[in-house]
């Protein structure tokens, strides 16, 4: 049966939060018991979307810019304060418990994992809560043991695994019920490079092998670059870019970089011809070029037989997203 | 030495800011010391046709009202303080510290005292309006009272240096503490008035140092006891006082030696 | 219902694989639990033993007051307690989403998190309590009696487990609520005697808005066979309101609940 046909709709998306604020001090401390001022911050404003079954999307976007509010409200731990929203059919808020096994959360900085007992007791658990059959239980365990490469980790008590470890058992645990939407915040958050290969590998296999909807939020780009054909960028809580990420880097950085060794000091004045030297030292030079004269600036630069290595490379995503947020700050001043 | 007891009152002043903005938490935990009023509810039924002991009703109220106030002047948390610090290894940033440790935990637990003196006062006025007590008049007896609220708070500080450095040694010495809480409640006169236990009793509690952190401020702030009693108690007071202190510093010593050794 | 059941087994059973983790706090707990309960004693020896009966109760029917409150003071240290704290631990950390996320009822989920197994030991002793107390007196309830205290015990149950509840949904606003549960056993400890022990506003209180009395009194009064039928029943229906109420608030503050930001 399938019909999560539907997939993830967002319209008009606004949520609001109300913050007390008080300054420091005596007084106003004493003041704050008897009168309270409340300040209204909108954390997302106006935001809409559409994400079709199986896709995998990326939520980019400073701190606070409102990824994880969006987040908890497509998984109805939030309400909105305005607007609509669906996934696979339901509306998040509701809770229906039907919504509830078709869904996962995993948040990188926090885990559901029971700290003093091992995570096959976690499993269990799940298993009771979600009503999984034993052999569909047994058979899913066993192809995420074989994806995550668990093996004996998980019988040892959580608080005795490795961050890279709890963090594939909090995976498992999370992906026990079979979800067809995965809701993962910052899953590669402090773990070691390859750690965070291996669960983006593992992400991008499961979203292969079952079809679930995955969206995903971080703030490693190389985690988004890797996985997500799709992007969503969100600032100050309103939707600034949706669409390939390829396409938002040509329309942001429409450069690429040209690192260049050479068997000796590069010619300085030479390289500025072609285009801006943002690096010239020792035997090492770097140079932006814009996409339409890379051709001719490449050629040109094959002729020097001083030349030892030339790569292209794309501008660091990093690069790219602060332009897109420098820009989006001078639109709204 | 001389460079802690410079720092001292600026410890105490920011202990005393740390004290205020916990006032709320304070609260709660005065809150949570129903105990003497679960007592007095009892002995108040008791006496309520004829006393017992020495005790009518009101003394009853005075009793464990002074109870209650006594024991908020001379309280300390240290014990929970220390055994958390060594178990999250927190610890380790104190001891990097060029003031000794215990030190800065007297100074935070001093440093509270006028809120809870505050926090104390109505209750103090209630047990006062009470009738029931003949609170020290002379000066001699108001020292002899100050002198055993601080004594009491002495020994009560120490001991619980000792069972928290004993979390140096064991998995978590919180257990040992709730024995001392246990004997305590029973020995202290916290429970019931040591005067109504049976003789064998009494003796026992005289000799042990729990009467000495609770018992005995009680019986001289509301007038129960004699002058040769209030000097016998002081002495035995500061008796405890100074071994508690000894013991305490010595296995805390010994406990921080392993604690670097074993790391945090 | 099946399925909760089933649920339940489990949060039990990894409560005590839980206190199997830690099995010298497991014993040493259990101790501990048996002396606070005889230093529980002491006082009531001391005052009632061997006297006249006060406010209408003699030593040996007070003790079927304690035996009663032992027991309850079992179920809200070993049941209703260890998910309070654990619930404002998780929204302290933030970690309640995960128990929201779950297809299960939220409160159902949350306060079989954690039990603490050695506290079976108080049920135990409070049980002891009532057999010594009626041996001492001589004479055994009535069937009646018995039937209608364990009644009014599942009330007593039902009415600390609403407060519990409404006390967690206090916690959704104020998340700075460590003390809690020690505010709660310390109210609790006020149901030690009998409730006619304390007088005028004091014991209104203890029976009507904090209604401990009925928690203790009342099943030991039926016990001994001297409850008025209409305030068992009265009892019972409260307690019933007070469940609904309980239910309602919580559903209201997991409503209104926002975790913690990031």
């Amino acid at each position: 049966m399938n019909d999560r046909g539907q997939g993830i709709d967002v319209a008009g998306l606004q949520k609001d939060y109300r913050v007390h604020r008080r300054t420091s001090g005596l007084a106003s401390t004493l003041r704050s018991v008897f009168r309270r001022t409340y300040e209204t911050v909108t954390a997302v404003r106006d935001l809409s979307f559409h994400i079709e079954p199986g896709e995998r999307v990326g939520f980019l976007g400073p701190n606070g810019a409102g990824k994880t509010t969006t987040l908890k409200t497509l998984s109805g731990l939030l309400h909105p304060t305005a607007g609509r929203v669906s996934v696979a059919g339901h509306e998040p808020r509701l809770r229906e418990h039907r919504f509830l096994k078709r869904i996962t959360l995993v948040m990188g900085q926090k885990q559901q994992l029971l700290w003093d007992l091992p995570p096959v007791d976690t499993f269990s658990q799940n298993r009771a809560i979600y009503d999984i059959a034993r052999p569909a239980f047994d058979a899913t365990l066993k192809e995420l043991d074989d994806l995550l490469g668990i093996g004996a980790i998980a019988e040892k008590p959580t608080r005795q695994l490795s961050l890279g470890e709890r963090m594939k058992c909090e995976l498992a645990a999370a992906l026990l019920h079979r979800p067809d939407v995965l809701f993962l915040d910052e899953p590669t958050i402090g773990l070691d490079v390859s750690m965070q290969l291996a669960v983006r590998d593992f992400i991008r296999a499961y979203n292969e092998r079952t079809g679930a909807t995955t969206l995903l939020t971080s703030h490693y780009m190389d985690d988004v670059a890797a996985l997500c054909p799709r992007v969503i960028v969100i600032d100050k809580g309103r939707l600034r870019y949706d669409g390939s990420l390829s396409k938002l880097v040509e329309k942001i950085r429409p450069d690429k970089s040209i690192v260049l060794r050479y068997a000796h000091r590069p010619d300085r004045a030479a390289l500025e011809r072609l285009g801006t030297v943002t690096e010239c030292e020792e035997a090492k030079a770097v140079v932006r070029v814009a996409r339409p004269d890379l051709r001719e600036a490449v050629a040109h630069l094959l002729l020097d037989p001083a030349l030892s290595d030339l790569t292209i490379e794309d501008p660091p995503l990093e690069e790219v997203l602060r332009d897109l947020f420098a820009q989006s700050a001078t639109e709204s001043t | 030495m001389k460079a802690a007891l410079s720092a001292y009152p600026t410890l105490l002043r920011i202990g005393f800011a740390a004290a205020v903005a916990y006032r709320t938490e304070m609260l709660v935990w005065m809150l949570t010391m129903t105990m003497p009023f679960v007592s007095l509810a009892l002995w108040s039924a008791v006496s309520a046709t004829a006393p017992v002991g020495r005790f009518d009703q009101k003394s009853f109220v005075a009793y464990f009202l002074a109870t209650i106030v006594v024991r908020q002047l001379s309280g300390s948390w240290v014990v929970w303080e220390i055994i958390q610090e060594i178990k999250s290894g927190t610890l380790s940033s104190r001891l990097l510290k060029p003031i000794h440790p215990l030190i800065a935990y007297s100074a935070d637990n001093l440093a509270a005292t006028p809120l809870r003196v505050l926090f104390a006062l109505p209750l103090a006025l209630i047990g006062l309006a009470s009738g029931g007590a003949v609170l020290p008049h002379e000066p001699r007896t108001i020292a002899a009272f100050l002198l055993s609220l601080f004594g009491a708070w002495v020994i009560t500080f120490f001991v619980m240096v000792i069972v928290g450095s004993l979390s140096f040694f064991m998995e978590s010495s919180m257990s040992v503490f709730d024995i001392w809480l246990a004997l305590f409640m029973l020995l202290s006169g916290y429970l019931v008035p040591l005067e109504l236990f049976p003789s064998w009793v009494r003796s026992l509690a005289e000799a042990l140092p729990f009467r000495y952190t609770l018992g005995f401020p009680v019986e001289v702030l509301i007038g129960m006891s004699d002058d040769a009693a209030i000097v016998r108690g002081l002495a035995i007071q500061f008796a405890y006082g100074i071994g508690a202190a000894i013991v305490a510093l010595a296995l805390w010593r010994a406990g921080v030696r392993r604690f670097g050794a074993f790391g945090g | 219902m099946r399925r909760y059941l089933r649920l339940l087994a489990l949060q039990l059973r990894m409560s005590v694989a839980l206190g199997a983790q830690y099995r010298w706090d497991f014993l040493t707990q259990g101790a501990l639990s048996m002396v606070w309960t005889v230093l529980g004693l002491v006082p009531l020896y001391v005052a009632l033993h061997g006297r006249p009966a006060v406010a209408g109760w003699t030593y040996e029917q007070a003790l079927v007051v304690v035996g009663w409150f032992t027991v309850l003071k079992g179920v809200l240290d070993g049941a209703v307690n260890p998910s309070l704290i654990l619930v404002v631990e998780h929204i302290r950390k933030g970690t309640l989403d995960f128990v929201l996320m779950k297809p299960a009822d939220a409160q159902f989920l949350v306060s079989t998190a954690r039990f603490e197994p050695w506290r079976a030991i108080d049920l135990v002793a409070g049980v002891a309590i009532l057999v010594w107390a009626f041996r001492l007196m001589g004479s055994l309830p009535s069937a009646g009696g018995m039937a209608l205290s364990v009644a009014l015990l599942t009330v007593a149950i039902a009415v600390l487990y609403s407060t519990w509840i409404v006390v967690v949904a206090a916690a959704f606003w104020v998340v700075r609520l460590d003390n809690l549960s020690y505010l709660m056993s310390s109210l609790f400890d006020f149901g030690r005697w009998p409730v006619s022990i304390f007088r005028g506003a004091v014991r209104l209180f203890f029976t009507f808005v904090v209604p401990i009395a009925l928690m203790t009194t009342y099943p030991a009064e039926a016990l001994l066979g001297r409850l008025a039928p209409t305030t068992a029943w009265l009892g019972m229906a409260g307690a019933l309101v007070f469940a609904l109420g309980g239910r309602f608030i919580f559903t209201q503050a997991i409503g209104r609940y926002t975790s913690a930001s990031s």
